[in-house]
């Protein structure tokens, strides 16, 4: 067996005297699917932000791509940051208010030096296709959106980033049901197109059942499945 | 929020100290930062024939300890200090301490007497919202809290004292004496107080457990004290804040009124350059203000009880008073064209045959002492004021800007900050650098600084928590390129509005120096200057004294209108994104104007 995209062991996270992530250790695969589910405060979250190093864990290894994370300075780090994504939950906090969707999905390829006069349009364009959305929404600002389609935007600038790994935190959970499903299948399709690993957070086990892989059960702070 | 409430403490203190000792220390050094000689100043007092000649200078000098280094001279400052030795004027040749506990004496009469009427005149505001439910009475409260002590003073000294003749308006010899002074120092005041519980008291009515008490027979008198109660503790830190407000404004109005209390006294010792007597009374004033803010700080304690001290029972958002635009655009329109007529005549002409003269075709509103044109003098005097005001607003929108992103140390040093009104620290500055526009500039750039950069950290701690700007890391992004796209764009616009929002209130402050002398020099124009030289002509040439009068009391007029409607504005916005808590922060930033 190849290594894993993603290779998890003995993640530790306190806050404080309170340790929200005890000794979590899993593993994934690119073009996996692995749900991390349980209620609230049961530290899936916050495994998520120690997985993407946005929160460093206090102890345990992070290993992406065959890489250690943990022993990483943030400057080593931020050119290997664009090759695992994440998708929030709430549509219109992930995108900035002032904004427009367009400069929000070109803001990625600025940051990371891809982008240019010529190329750079098409690519937005192009990325906002891919996930649905009319390009001509790219000159609306978030709030003129419907949450929906706010996360589709959400999803296009982590795309923008060509990653190997999203971590989709609660991706739906803000979402109405009737656009929920959109959504997921949009994620599945983008998942069979581009080999994507997705380490899904959630907290509502009916949403992952048909969605994941993998389904481990989280209960204050560890793994019990 | 719990763990900024945990870990805040520890910086907030530290600077809390560092400027509080900072301050303390500028007191103690002054003779040595007036860059001026002050064995000059002691020469002359003393022996007003004798010639400075050098030697008679070191005699003064070596006499007075001022040959030592500045460190030395702060140490044994201090250390007579805490022998309760306050020195000896080098003026009259007497002992500080007596004049200033005699001062003291007179000044805590005074505002005492004062803050009384500002709990009646707040009582009688807040009545109306209780008995008659929903309706603030802010706006007329906010008036009335903007109205500067020096305008309201010079007033109430022109019709209740000469007009009317009803009572003395100078000297200390009686309850009589006490009454006009007590009103302009506390009219304000109770303005202030009455706005807040106004604002506040609407809001608190509308929440569910009033309709429960009402449908349980609760009796109105019982409802309105309940409410009163789940108003009143948030709102002691700012009664404090007023209370320390009034030691600035007793400087204006004691001077105004002859009163021989300590701010008088401190402006005289700062015009004579009577540095000891200076120290001791600064000393007493920064103490004054620093005892009022620890008892505004314990009663709070108490009256939260040990249950609610973390501020868990926050206050609902206020709903702020609109106003219609058309409020504060008549104000400005009335002041661009009075200025804009000034501006096109000549201000300093001194023509003594038409001394005096009374509003006529060629003097729309008459002349000055000196014949001078008064309308041309009001229009070239709005020019410096707000330019320099806006120099300061500038200023203290950069300084906020810069602490927004250190709250634990602004914290501190907005403490202290707050509690030095502006006439004090322009005292301060006067004697240090000499009284000039820019030292008053300076000295309300010092301390205007705080409620701006209050707003701008709430800000910044709002966009942080933002998940937009997380995924900014996440895609790679620089810290400076999250500061300069994400950061910096979001919290520079509003608190910029701010800022803007403040000028007239800022030039109002510059006024007041100006009108204690502290500010622009004569013979310029500036505003608070006009008022001040006018009242010496106040029986025979009242317009001379009420066009300034009037003019301030439009600017005060424009800074509350202007930001009432501003604020009536934003928050519909703001609500529609659903975050009931950022708002609800944004006020509390806005209210502590």
């Amino acid at each position: 067996m190849n290594t894993p995209l993603l290779d998890v062991r003995d993640l530790v996270v306190r806050y404080g005297a309170v340790t929200a992530v005890d000794q979590v250790s899993f593993s994934l695969h690119s073009g996996e699917t692995l749900a991390l589910n349980g209620p609230s405060g049961c530290g899936k979250s916050s495994t998520a932000h120690a997985v993407l190093q946005l929160r460093r864990p206090d102890s345990g290894e992070v290993r992406f791509e065959g890489r250690e994370l943990t022993t990483l300075t943030e400057r080593e780090l931020r050119p290997l940051r664009p090759r695992m994504q994440p998708v929030f939950q709430d549509p219109y906090g992930s995108l900035s208010p002032r904004h427009r969707i367009r400069d929000a999905v070109a803001e990625p390829l600025k940051v990371q030096g891809r982008w240019s006069r010529e190329g750079g349009p098409d690519r937005v364009a192009e990325l906002l296709d891919r996930v649905g959305l009319d390009p001509a929404y790219g000159d609306r600002l978030p709030h003129e959106l419907s949450g929906g389609q706010c996360q589709r935007a959400g999803i296009a600038r982590a795309l923008a980033s060509d990653p190997r790994l999203l971590v989709l935190d609660e991706p739906v959970s803000a979402l109405d049901p009737s656009v929920r499903a959109g959504v997921l299948n949009l994620l599945a399709d983008l998942q069979d197109d581009l080999g994507l690993g997705y380490l899904f957070i959630c907290h509502d086990r009916a949403v992952v059942r048909h969605f994941a892989d993998r389904v481990l059960e989280m209960r204050g702070g560890r793994i019990i499945t | 929020m719990r763990l900024r409430v945990q870990g805040l403490p520890t910086a907030a203190g530290v600077t809390r100290v560092l400027s509080l000792l900072a301050v303390v220390a500028a007191v103690g050094l002054l003779p040595w930062l007036s860059g001026r000689d002050p064995a000059l100043t002691v020469l002359r007092a003393r022996s007003a024939e004798q010639e400075p000649t050098k030697e008679a200078l070191d005699a003064v000098r070596s006499d007075l300890g001022l040959d030592a280094g500045p460190l030395d001279l702060l140490g044994s400052w201090a250390a007579d200090l805490l022998h309760g030795d306050l020195g000896t004027s080098w003026v009259s040749g007497t002992d500080v301490l007596p004049s200033v506990v005699s001062g003291l004496q007179v000044s805590l009469a005074l505002m005492g007497a004062a803050f009384a009427l500002a709990l009646l005149l707040a009582a009688a505001l807040v009545a109306p919202v209780l008995v008659r439910g929903r309706r603030s009475a802010g706006a007329f409260a906010a008036m009335l809290a903007a109205v500067p002590e020096f305008l309201l003073a010079t007033v109430a000294l022109l019709v209740c004292g000469v007009w009317l003749g009803w009572l003395p308006t100078s000297g200390w010899q009686g309850p009589a004496y006490m009454v006009l002074p007590a009103l302009a120092l506390g009219v304000p005041a109770g303005g202030l107080l009455g706005r807040l519980v106004a604002d506040a008291l609407p809001a608190v009515l509308d929440e569910r457990w009033v309709e429960l008490w009402r449908g349980a027979g609760v009796s109105r008198a019982r409802i309105s004290a309940a409410a009163l109660k789940r108003v009143l503790p948030q709102l002691v830190p700012q009664f404090g804040m007023a209370a320390v407000g009034l030691t600035g404004g007793a400087v204006a109005v004691e001077t105004v009124f002859a009163v021989p209390g300590i701010g008088r006294t401190a402006l005289g010792a700062a015009k004579s350059q009577d540095l000891p007597l200076l120290q001791g009374a600064v000393l007493a004033l920064l103490l004054l203000g620093l005892v009022m803010g620890a008892v505004a700080a314990f009663t709070r304690r108490r009256l939260l009880g040990p249950a609610l001290r973390d501020a868990s029972l926050a206050l609902p958002a206020a709903r702020p008073v609109r106003t219609h635009p058309a409020i504060p655009l008549t104000l400005l329109t009335v002041l661009a064209v009075a200025i804009g007529w000034g501006l096109l005549r000549d201000p300093y002409t001194v023509n003594t045959a038409a001394r005096l003269a009374a509003p006529s075709f060629s003097h729309p509103l008459g002349t000055d002492g000196l014949g001078r044109d008064v309308i041309a003098r009001l229009g070239h005097g709005a020019a410096p004021t707000v330019g320099t005001a806006a120099a300061v607003c500038a200023l203290s929108l950069l300084v906020a800007l810069i602490l927004g992103f250190l709250p634990g140390v602004a914290a501190g040093a907005a403490d202290i900050a707050n509690a030095l009104p502006p006439v004090i620290v322009g005292i301060l500055v006067a004697a240090a650098a000499g009284p000039g526009t820019g030292g008053a500039a300076l000295a309300v750039a010092l301390i205007s600084w705080p409620p701006l950069a209050a707003h701008a950290a709430a800000l910044v701690q709002e966009v942080r928590a933002s998940a937009f700007l997380t995924a900014q890391r996440a895609i790679g992004a620089s810290p400076s390129w999250i500061l300069t796209r994400h950061v910096l764009p979001s919290v520079a616009a509003p608190v910029a509005r701010h800022a803007l929002l403040r000028l007239p209130g800022i030039a109002l402050a510059l006024a007041s120096l100006g009108f204690l002398g502290l500010g622009a020099q004569p013979p310029a124009p500036e505003w608070g200057l006009l008022l001040d030289e006018s009242r010496a002509y106040v029986e025979r040439a009242p317009w001379a004294a009420l066009a300034p009068a009037v003019a301030l009391a439009l600017l005060a007029g424009l800074a509350v209108s202007g930001a009432a409607y501003a604020q009536g504005r934003r928050v519909p916005r703001t609500g529609g994104a659903g975050s009931t808590g950022s708002t609800g922060k944004k006020k509390e930033a806005l209210v502590e104007v």
